[in-house]
């Protein structure tokens, strides 16, 4: 048995801490959990049959002559979500006058995808599962969006699902059969959650009789919401997910995660995109630290200082009007990222209408988290642009804090009401006309999130720093200052900024500014 | 100097999640409940104009934050200057009750507000809407429990509210209000008298000079 354990120990799987579940029969073959067994097969049988079931059925209402007038005339878009929620800005009206040129410009779209996965010579049916390898003209259909209809197959091909699942066969029905039952902090956390994920969704909640409370864990175990199939595979995901990366457990955000990739996949392909997600495009980002959010908001706050200057004058103080040194964008984050950080944890679930969510999807599992900055500022600096916001601005300009509190709640309500995608993929992507922020490389990236990563650790083993004060930090001059911190008054030494992107929006603005 | 602004109140809600933040809020603010509020993740805040005893107009900022423990890692950035705090729980949920003195010690620890001993915190146990036989068993005697033992006896004022039928909500927020307003009168007083003195001195010390010169 000990000798089992330490073979068990040595065959962890790649993300390195998750339960190992990588020697399927090595792990079954340990008899511990067998007294009960007779109750939990009967259990187990049920709950396969639902996970089946369940993955026969589509979410997603396919695009043509026949459903487009029955999409327009619903309360509800193809995937669900109720046009005009409490979560959107967007009326009815402008959700139909928005989806009648989209719809056709989907059909378009959907020409395109099945001419190149013909002319990639790929056999399908209905749906393919497999698609073009990657390459310019594929990466420019990607952009442009991916047919609702075969979003989920592409979004496994391209995030390397097929890989994870064959090393993995059987797994999630593994672990479903472990967790059957269990109860712990998680569970707890996400029995909360189940109701509160898409509220708005009609496969997430019984819409629109909506009469019974459900904010009471006791009622929720009797209401019918409860027993929808989707609420159950949900349910399974998250525990699954939870006890299979340990590290995580469960986290707020990955219900809205879960929730979106159960309208485009089975539960067992969600699961193992949702481990794709956490380990290789957002590391520890929904860690029990939250260890990632900090990087990677830090990383964003670097570049908003780079390529947002203008967003940084006003972001980069204190609520005191104080600028937040660069030694210190590390360890105290500016209060916008209590906005940003959600941006990161949700992947944009929630933040933006959700074909928009959809298009920044298609992008982050071909192009990777890269795509999460190269967004994140785009929506900033479109926010920055507007007009009523400017307007605003220029009245409050002078109190820092009216001025950050103005844009905080700016960034918080209006990309809810960016209803056309190819709006924000455009600013994004396109160098005239837009912002170019496609210039912003993953080797840009990672560097910017390694560097951000060892100044973090470097500070957490001084413990000098955390409790250094502010009259003892003043006393310290400038270059011990630096020497503690293990950098010198040019933060980035490690990162080479991209020049081109950066001296072209530093050109904008210093035209803008003295217009 | 722009004109002198409207004094800007801000109130912080903390409590685990799922005890009705959220509802709470809007309840208030907006005058409305929905079943349809999803998990808040990093904070949100609403503003409200009000006006405390007939005259005095504020602005209250009331913030609304992730009830799940891994997010007070990220507070730090707006727990500061706070003039109010709401400490929420759940009637129907023991261990909401339980931790409600643990919040109360990260929003001091995270907030560094110059009088812990007196800062105003208020009490809100929501969702009383619900069968009475779902709730804490007991639930008086344990609270005043917690609030002698845990909460230091500091008489905080307690509420029971429900965000859905709109009970409550609004009398325990004019209370946020008011203790709120003290909260800032009280600093900006701290605040002028540090200034204040230190300006003393140095015109006593300028009159005792130009006195002299002009006697």
């Amino acid at each position: 048995m000990s000798n089992m354990n330490l073979t068990v120990n040595h065959n962890r799987s790649e993300s390195g801490y998750s339960n190992n579940y990588s020697l399927l029969e090595m792990y079954g073959a340990s008899d511990e959990e067998d007294k009960e067994e007779i109750d939990d097969h009967h259990q187990f049988d049920n709950v396969m049959e639902e996970i089946r079931a369940n993955s026969l059925s589509s979410f997603v209402t396919p695009l043509n002559s026949q459903t487009i007038p029955k999409i327009l005339s619903s309360d509800y878009d193809r995937y669900g979500f109720k046009k005009a929620s409490l979560h959107q800005t967007i009326t009815r009206k402008e959700y139909n006058e928005w989806f009648t040129d989209y719809s056709e410009y989907s059909l378009e779209r959907m020409k395109k995808w099945k001419d190149l996965v013909n002319s990639s010579g790929i056999k399908y049916d209905d749906i393919p599962t497999r698609f073009p390898p990657k390459s310019d003209k594929t990466k420019k259909l990607i952009r442009r969006g991916i047919p609702s209809e075969w979003r989920g197959n592409a979004w496994f091909f391209y995030a390397g699902g097929y890989e994870r699942l064959n090393k993995h066969v059987g797994v999630y029905d593994k672990i479903v059969k472990d967790t059957i039952g269990v109860k712990n902090k998680d569970t707890e956390a996400i029995e909360r959650d189940l109701n509160r994920t898409f509220p708005d969704n009609i496969h997430f909640n019984n819409l629109p009789k909506d009469s019974k409370s459900v904010k009471d864990p006791k009622d929720i175990q009797d209401n019918d919401i409860n027993n929808k199939p989707m609420i159950k595979s949900l349910r399974r995901v998250l525990v699954a997910f939870s006890h299979y990366q340990p590290q995580i457990g469960y986290c707020q955000s990955l219900n809205f995660l879960a929730g979106l990739l159960l309208l485009f996949m089975n539960e067992e392909r969600a699961f193992w995109m949702l481990v794709i997600l956490t380990e290789r495009i957002l590391p520890k980002v929904h860690s029990r630290d939250l260890d990632g959010v900090h990087i990677d908001q830090g990383v964003l706050m670097l570049c908003f200082k780079e390529y947002i200057p203008q967003l940084w004058n006003i972001l980069g103080k204190n609520f005191e009007g104080e600028v937040i040194s660069e030694d210190k964008i590390l360890t105290k984050l500016p209060p916008v990222t209590l906005v940003t950080s959600s941006w990161f944890m949700s992947v944009f679930v929630g933040i933006i209408p959700i074909e928009a969510v959809l298009r920044i999807w298609d992008i982050l599992w071909y192009e990777g988290s890269k795509t999460l900055f190269r967004f994140s500022l785009t929506i900033c600096k479109y926010c920055l642009d507007n007009k009523t916001f400017k307007a605003k601005n220029d009245n409050d300009s002078g109190n820092t804090e009216f001025e950050q509190i103005e844009i905080f709640q700016f960034m918080q309500s209006y990309p809810k009401s960016l209803i056309d995608p190819n709006k924000i993929v455009d600013l994004c992507f396109k160098k005239i006309g837009g912002y170019g922020f496609g210039s912003i490389s993953q080797d840009e990236i990672n560097k910017c999130r390694i560097f951000v990563s060892k100044q973090r650790d470097k500070m957490k083993k001084k413990s000098l720093i955390t409790n250094i004060s502010e009259d003892e930090r003043k006393m310290l001059n400038n270059d011990e200052i630096h020497d503690i911190y293990g950098f010198n008054r040019s933060i980035m030494n490690g990162v080479k900024w991209n020049n081109n992107i950066s001296n072209k929006m530093k050109k904008r603005f210093s035209r803008k500014t003295s217009k | 100097m722009s004109g002198r602004k409207k004094t800007l109140l801000k109130v912080i809600i903390l409590g685990d999640s799922g005890v009705g933040k959220t509802s709470l809020m809007q309840q208030f603010v907006n005058n409305k409940f929905s079943h349809q509020y999803k998990a808040t993740i990093g904070a949100d805040f609403l503003t409200k104009d009000i006006t405390i005893d007939g005259n005095k107009q504020v602005t209250l900022q009331i913030w609304d934050t992730a009830g799940q423990e891994r997010f007070q890692s990220l507070g730090v950035a707006f727990y500061r200057g706070a003039d109010c705090c709401v400490l929420c729980y759940d009637v129907t949920n023991e261990k909401s009750l339980n931790n409600l003195s643990s919040w109360k010690d990260e929003f001091l620890v995270q907030s560094n507000v110059s009088n812990p001993q007196d800062f105003p915190f208020i009490i809100i146990g929501n969702k009383i809407d619900v069968d009475e036989n779902k709730k804490i068993s007991s639930l008086s005697k344990k609270l005043n429990n917690i609030t002698n033992n845990q909460l230091g006896g500091l008489n905080y004022p307690v509420f029971e509210t429900s965000a859905k039928d709109a009970i409550n909500v609004e009398s325990a927020f004019e209370v946020v209000a008011k203790m709120a307003l003290q909260q800032e009168e009280l600093n900006d007083a701290n605040g002028n008298d540090v200034s204040d003195d230190y300006n003393d001195a140095i015109n006593i010390h300028l009159e005792g000079d130009s006195g002299n010169c002009a006697c």
